[in-house]
């Protein structure tokens, strides 16, 4: 009896430990500096505000989202890459065949179609993303157009269809997608095999899809896939999962399927990222950062307001106004009186598109973009 | 009078201590039926009514989650991580760099 209490007193002990093990203190994902955890297992990250000061965001900060666990360490050796369905000679392509295709490199921001989430009400079930689903890196690799063409596409393909090495468990849906051939081909688009010219490990590794402007979700990871079809497909991914009511809601009211549209391009946004949110500053300069993007389209004005939305001035822009890559912005502000202050930033694209002070609530919690907002306390030292 | 109270409060203890043995048994259930897929934070980081988790179990049961208590897991759920609860401050992981 003695015994069998200390034997179960030494599990509960080891089952504590163990726990302290795999909790948020303990857990470190490979590669990657202190990030949000919303999920270990699959890894869903998000990036904590504070990094993202550089226009580039370092691969060990970039966001983390994944639908499925991901796959074993893939042997660039044994990696190959098969290219199905619609196409003259069905072919499998080996790693050195993408690395001997002429090579391109694009800047391009990332964000996940659920970045925001957690701000929509009513709740909305999924990745309680705040603002950091979201990154802008240098993507290097050959135009998906140059990969496909190696198989010659036949002309009655409409659709392209990806798959990753990702595989489901149980009966979870696989991670498979479709885009309209036409973006396919888009010179833009591309199979990267670098990510800011390093290896893009937990993101992709070796080959991951490249689809500027549009929706993180299209950005197949893992590539092992290509298959031109005639007509749409890719499963719970592309219907229901994915997708956006064709005329806005009423808040908590459910969609009707057949007006919902898959997400293609992302809307116009605009993120602060200094001071930070609900923080203290001493009266003086201060400086007001962030960055702001336009899916498809380049970042035309961002405004910031300093009094909860009563005035708007403009921020001072990056130089380079590129489709597809976001800007940073930036405003000297000098408060005159201590006190609290909302700091607000407006995106206007090239296309005119503006952010809305309310984004529209949809069932799944997809494209928030409202005005962004920080709080910071003003005080006289 | 007395004894009327007296039996009341009785079965309302005695509903209470079901109450909480259903919760006790749906966080039982959780860890036999979601861990096999995934870790919970991705339930716990959620907070959703109770048409929102039913919605949820369907949607889990149609991915080949098997429920011995659905009933116990949906209390347990709404109980615990009601559109009605506080949301929890985000965990950060460790610095993962060698």
């Amino acid at each position: 009896m003695q015994t069998n209490r200390r034997q179960i007193f030494a599990a509960l002990l080891a089952a504590a430990a163990a726990r302290q093990v795999i909790g948020a203190d303990g857990t470190a994902i490979p590669g990657k500096r202190p990030m949000i955890l919303h999920n270990d297992r699959p890894e869903d990250l998000e990036t904590p505000v504070k990094y993202f000061d550089n226009w580039v965001t370092p691969v060990d900060a970039f966001f983390v989202r994944q639908h499925i666990p991901r796959p074993a360490a893939i042997d660039p050796a044994a990696y190959r890459l098969n290219i199905t369905g619609l196409v003259s000679k069905p072919l499998q392509v080996k790693l050195a065949d993408l690395e001997k295709l002429p090579q391109h490199t694009l800047p391009a921001t990332l964000e996940c179609t659920g970045n925001g989430r957690a701000f929509y009400t009513p709740k909305l079930p999924g990745i309680q993303w705040g603002r950091g689903a979201v990154g802008n890196a240098e993507w290097s690799g050959p135009r998906l157009g140059d990969v496909l063409k190696l198989a010659g596409v036949d002309t009655a393909a409409r659709f392209l269809e990806i798959d990753g090495a990702d595989t489901p468990v149980m009966q979870t849906p696989d991670f498979v997608r479709s885009m309209p051939m036409e973006k396919a081909l888009h010179p833009a688009t591309l199979l990267a095999l670098k990510m800011n010219g390093q290896s893009p490990d937990i993101h992709g590794f070796p080959a991951r899809l490249i689809v500027p402007g549009w929706d993180g979700t299209s950005w197949v990871k893992w590539v092992v896939r290509l298959t031109p079809v005639a007509k749409e497909s890719g499963g719970f991914f592309m219907n229901p999962g994915y997708r956006y009511p064709k005329y806005n809601l009423p808040p908590g009211t459910p969609a009707r399927s057949a007006e919902l549209e898959v997400i293609e391009g992302m809307p116009v946004k605009s993120t602060l990222t200094a001071p930070e949110d609900q923080s203290n500053a001493v009266l003086g300069a201060i400086a007001i950062r962030g960055f702001a993007w336009a899916g498809e389209n380049a970042v035309e004005r961002v405004e910031v307001s300093t009094d909860g939305g009563a005035r708007w001035q403009n921020a001072q822009l990056s130089a380079q106004k590129l489709p597809f890559a976001w800007r940073l912005f930036t405003l000297n502000w000098t408060p005159q009186e201590p006190g609290y202050y909302t700091i607000m930033s407006r995106a206007t694209d090239t296309a005119g598109r503006v952010q809305p002070i309310v984004p529209p609530w949809n069932p799944s919690g997809y494209l928030w973009n409202g005005i962004d907002r920080v709080g910071v306390t003003v005080e006289k030292v | 009078m007395t004894r009327t109270v007296l039996l009341w409060l009785a079965f309302a203890l005695a509903a209470g201590a079901a109450d909480q043995a259903t919760i006790a048994q749906g966080q039982k259930q959780e860890q036999r039926t979601c861990l096999p897929c995934h870790s919970l934070r991705i339930v716990h980081t959620n907070r959703l009514s109770r048409a929102g988790w039913n919605k949820e179990l369907d949607k889990m049961a149609g991915w080949g989650a098997k429920y011995t208590d659905r009933d116990a897991l949906l209390e347990y759920l709404v109980a615990t991580y009601g559109d009605d609860k506080p949301v929890a401050p985000p965990e950060m992981t460790a610095d993962g760099r060698k």
